[in-house]
């Protein structure tokens, strides 16, 4: 992930000494079909395994699920031709992946807990058809990301109202499993923080670069850090706030942790400054201690994480946790194939603990494989930070990459008991429609930002005598 | 930024390896222990539903429980577990469903499911041979006649009760009812909030339709305890004889108390001149009698063949658990009366009352009672067979033959209180027995009813029966009609053979 070269120029010594930038949209396709074909692959599978044929929508499911991803190609031809070529068929894979785990749990339902709807899987390729839909938006609307800068504060306040929206409304609509993080209408629901993450990215980075050199540079050493001045401490105690109000009033641990991260990491990229990340931390964590200590939702989870398999934990608490730890002791080396598992017998395994399902399922080799894939999008959208010029979007593409690291992190590592289980949703797999569209548009602004990287400069007029482009 | 930015990516790159790590760990190391982890069952789900799970038959072909493919496409489990004949035969079965077992589904739980390691050799071949495997079928010993027999003969009567018949030479259990009864489907279900509401309905039945009587149910046992106390006297007394006359007061006042036991609505008993033969006092069931003989045998005697008989055995198996019938040792004499004649805390099952009669049809010794004929491979091939063992000799061939003749008496002597089951009402057919009325126990305020039995009387009974009726009165009324039912349905199976 760190590793930085740029794309070997390929030098042609009789022509202009400039790099031909090649918009390796062919990769894309190529790569997108083996995307798709693993996709299908993994459907037959689960239809062979649970019923012996051919699972029944395999075509129903497949077809728009081709015809969405194709879409999407045709959307980056035409709109981002320069961009990354891994980054739609990574998406494409996780999603695809997403939907026939959902498919396979709606096709075994959960014996004691509220079984999936047999309707979730259709339900779950509309909401493809709605992320990918909002991925061709992003990238047809947002021609140049510098743009978004001039909404720096707009979305600033979209995205606090999104947050904040769950904790206001009455618990009878906004809460679930204890946590207010959702607004129902009906039988439809909305979780605003998979958005306000994207839009405070937005925002963060517009207000970091112009902020940075303050917040850079002034200041005074002690034991040998860089202290910032106390009148600029103002930002970053908003987002320690708000991340704390978050954790008490919607009783989301994961998503204050994701959103805390994330403004860390993004002021410590604009000012290069560590105190920034050793204050960010040092805050974060004393705060969720004080919370584990004066709140018992939250002390509870920090019980759950150190002692599973203690007393009355495995079959109350920690219920869901160990028997998603099962799943995955279960699936083992190889897994137990798709459709060969009991994944079903952990609680709300196609939200939160579906890494779980995976798992069981697929097995060491295929979950490792799975956070190859995250890796990968991380890394492409880090490189893209690296490639591309101006300070907002390398924020930008910096913070949003940094920001599905994290999440990554916080959801897979408390699956796997690396850090206290919090509920957040597992990018592209978890069922779900906002974390999946919310997903997809985070990857259709990293596309645009490493389109406006890789894009080749104006042509130079040859005329000019000596003057060359240089690429800086 | 580019320097804080590989700052970031060197960070992400930790955040990764330590999620591998930990997936490596968790995934490569973990797996055993925590296979053994507490509310693990995967390994059990998995096993359990592997395979198709074998059928449960009777002994004369009838099946009372298989599984076959769902035929619900959305069902998680490949295959639906049905019980044809359900309530009749759930005694016997139990049920199995997504989680637990009981009954035969779970005494053969590991060969019916087709985990059990004597199937190993025969799932090589299966794979070898591309046959799909699948559990072993359990047949058990029941006769389907003499069960049908013996349920509906519950039903019709409508008091909860139980039935257990046996082939006296060899201990097989012929036909075990319960009532009421449940149907096993109802816990089959594959939809897991139906399972538990239909659970839960069972459950807070106050009928206890999930309570197998016939094995579980322990009730008094009366009069047919005199079976035991008449067998006490003729083992420890060679010199008296059924013909023996033996006192037989109208009223006998217990030592040390004012309480004045007398026979069953103050009737005397034999011609009323206080002496009667043991036989006419066992036909007649005189309390006095017994309560004498009882109190002059002593308790630690009656004790012991009891236990000869099979009482106060807490680790009976067939291979269902079997609750111990209790003979409890008297504190007083007084007491030691009441016990004699069934009346003191004594308690036993259906099944313990077919055992007294089985024994004493088969000369005294008492085989050990099971259900499971045998066990086959879906190749058909026998995996095992349920050996015949003798669980005990409680009485001698010749003793043996005397208690059997007075139970003779009961049912045929004109004086006997089985009296309306003789041989001229039963198309020749002589049943041997002995009746009970428990007055202790009432719930219900009627008495309870028992009778254990013995057919055809003579050198080869083919079967033995035992009926508890709770509140169903006099034994003769509520429980022989049920006992003869079952004998008759029995027979005929064996004269059509």
């Amino acid at each position: 992930m760190s590793s930085i070269t740029a794309p070997s120029p390929t030098v042609d010594p009789t022509g202009p000494l400039v790099p031909v930038a090649r918009s390796r949209r062919r990769t894309e396709l190529i790569m997108l079909a083996f995307a798709v074909a693993l996709t299908a692959f993994a459907f037959a599978n689960v239809g062979f395994s649970l019923k012996g044929t051919l699972p029944s929508g395999i075509v129903e499911y497949m077809a728009p699920f081709v015809v969405m991803v194709v879409i999407a190609h045709l959307a980056m031809r035409r709109f981002a031709p320069f961009a990354d070529p891994l980054l739609l068929p990574l998406a494409a894979l996780l999603n695809g992946l997403g939907v026939v785990m959902t498919y396979r749990l709606a096709a075994q339902g959960n014996l004691l807990t509220a079984p999936l709807s047999s309707s979730a899987t259709e339900i779950q390729v509309v909401y493809t058809a709605l992320g990918i839909g909002c991925f061709v938006a992003v990238l047809a609307l947002i021609r140049e990301p510098r743009v978004l800068q001039r909404y720096t504060y707009t979305l600033g306040a979209i995205g606090i109202l999104l947050l904040a929206l769950p904790a206001l409304l009455p618990a009878s609509i906004s809460e679930v499993a204890g946590a207010k993080i959702q607004i129902r209408l009906g039988t439809f629901t909305i979780q605003p923080e998979e958005f306000a993450k994207l839009a405070l990215a937005i925002s963060f980075a517009g207000y970091l670069v112009a902020k940075r050199d303050v917040l850079a540079l002034a200041g005074r050493r002690v034991l040998g850090i860089d202290l910032p001045r106390a009148r600029d401490l103002g930002p970053i105690l908003v987002a320690w706030a708000a991340s704390l109000l978050l954790l008490v009033f919607e009783s989301d641990v994961g998503t204050s942790a994701v959103f805390m991260g994330l403004f860390v990491a993004m002021l410590y990229i604009a000012t290069s400054r560590t105190s920034w990340l050793l204050l960010g931390f040092v805050m974060f964590v004393a705060g969720a201690f004080a919370a584990s200590k004066l709140f018992a939702h939250v002390g509870e989870r920090f019980d759950i994480w150190l002692h599973p398999f203690v007393g009355q934990n495995p079959s109350n608490n920690a219920y869901q946790l160990v028997q998603g730890l099962y799943g995955m002791a279960s699936g083992g080396l190889l897994g137990k194939g798709l459709g060969g598992g009991q994944p079903y017998i952990t609680p709300l395994v196609q939200s939160d603990l579906v890494i779980s399902a995976f798992g069981e399922e697929l097995g060491l080799a295929g979950l490792m494989a799975i956070l190859l894939i995250y890796g990968l999008i991380v890394q492409r959208g880090l490189r893209t930070a690296m490639l591309v010029k101006d300070p907002f979007s390398k924020l930008l593409a910096g913070g949003l990459s940094f920001m599905l690291a994290l999440q990554v992190f916080v959801i897979v590592g408390g699956v796997t008991r690396l850090i206290p289980l919090t509920g957040i949703t597992t990018p592209f797999l978890s069922q779900g429609g906002s974390s999946l569209v919310a997903s997809w548009m985070l990857i259709a602004f990293l596309a645009r930002l490493s389109d406006t990287a890789r894009r080749p400069p104006p042509r130079p007029i040859q005329d000019e005598g000596l003057t060359q482009v240089v690429t800086l | 930024m580019n320097r804080a930015l590989r700052r970031i990516s060197i960070a992400v790159l930790v955040m990764f390896l330590l999620l591998l790590i930990n997936v490596n760990y968790l995934q490569g190391f973990e797996p055993a222990s925590l296979a053994s982890k507490p509310g693990n069952s995967r390994a059990f789900y998995a096993a359990q539903n592997q395979y198709e799970r074998g059928s449960i038959v009777t002994s004369d072909g009838v099946t009372i429980a298989a599984s076959k493919l769902s035929t619900n496409p959305d069902d998680s489990i490949k295959y639906q577990r049905s019980y044809p004949l359900g309530p009749e035969y759930a005694p016997v079965t139990g049920y199995d469903t997504l989680y637990s077992q009981t009954g035969i589904e779970l005494a053969e739980n590991s060969l019916l499911s087709g985990n059990d390691s004597a199937l190993d050799v025969r799932k090589v071949i299966d794979l070898i041979t591309g046959k799909t495997t699948k559990g072993a079928t359990v047949e058990v010993t029941i006769n389907s006649k003499a069960q049908a027999a013996a349920y509906n003969a519950l039903a019709a009567l409508g008091k909860p009760g139980g039935v257990v018949a046996l082939n006296p030479k060899t201990g097989a259990i012929l036909a075990m009812a319960s009532y009421p009864s449940y149907n096993p489907a109802l816990l089959a279900v594959h939809d897991g909030s139906q399972l538990i509401k239909n659970d839960n309905q069972l459950l807070a039945d106050k009928t206890q339709p999930l309570l197998n009587r016939a094995l579980e149910g322990t009730y008094p046992p009366g009069s047919t305890f005199k079976i035991v106390t008449s067998s006490a006297l003729l083992t420890q007394n060679p010199s008296t004889t059924i013909n023996t006359n033996v006192d037989s007061p109208t009223q006998l006042t217990l030592p040390q108390t004012s309480h004045v036991l007398t026979n069953d609505l103050g009737e005397t008993c034999g011609n009323g001149s206080g002496q009667a033969p043991l036989i006419t006092a066992f036909a007649q069931s005189c309390d006095t009698t017994f309560g004498k003989i009882g109190m002059n045998l002593g308790a630690s005697t009656l004790n012991a063949m009891a236990e000869k008989f099979g009482m106060n055995n807490p680790n009976l198996t067939i291979p269902l658990p079997v609750a111990q019938s209790n003979y409890v040792i008297p504190a007083s004499l007084a007491l030691t009366a009441f016990s004699a004649i069934g009346q003191f805390s004594d308690t036993v099952t259906p099944l313990q009352e077919a055992m007294f009669a089985a024994a004493i049809a088969n000369n005294g010794t008492l085989m050990k009672p099971y259900l499971v004929q045998q066990v086959t491979a879906s190749d058909l091939s026998t995996v095992q067979v349920t050996p015949q063992s003798v669980l005990s000799q409680p009485v001698s061939p010749s003793v043996a033959n005397s208690v059997g003749q007075m139970m003779r008496a009961v049912v045929q002597d004109s004086n006997g209180t089985s009296f309306a089951f003789n041989a001229q009402n039963e198309g020749g057919l002589v049943i041997a027995g002995k009746t009970g009325t428990a007055e202790t126990g009432t719930v219900t305020g009627l008495d309870d009813a028992a009778f254990t039995a013995f057919a055809p009387y003579g050198a080869n009974p083919d079967i033995a029966v035992g009926v508890i009726i709770q509140g169903g009165g006099y034994g003769a009324s509520a429980a022989a009609p049920i006992a003869v039912q079952v004998i008759q349905a029995y027979l005929k199976t064996l004269r059509n053979q």
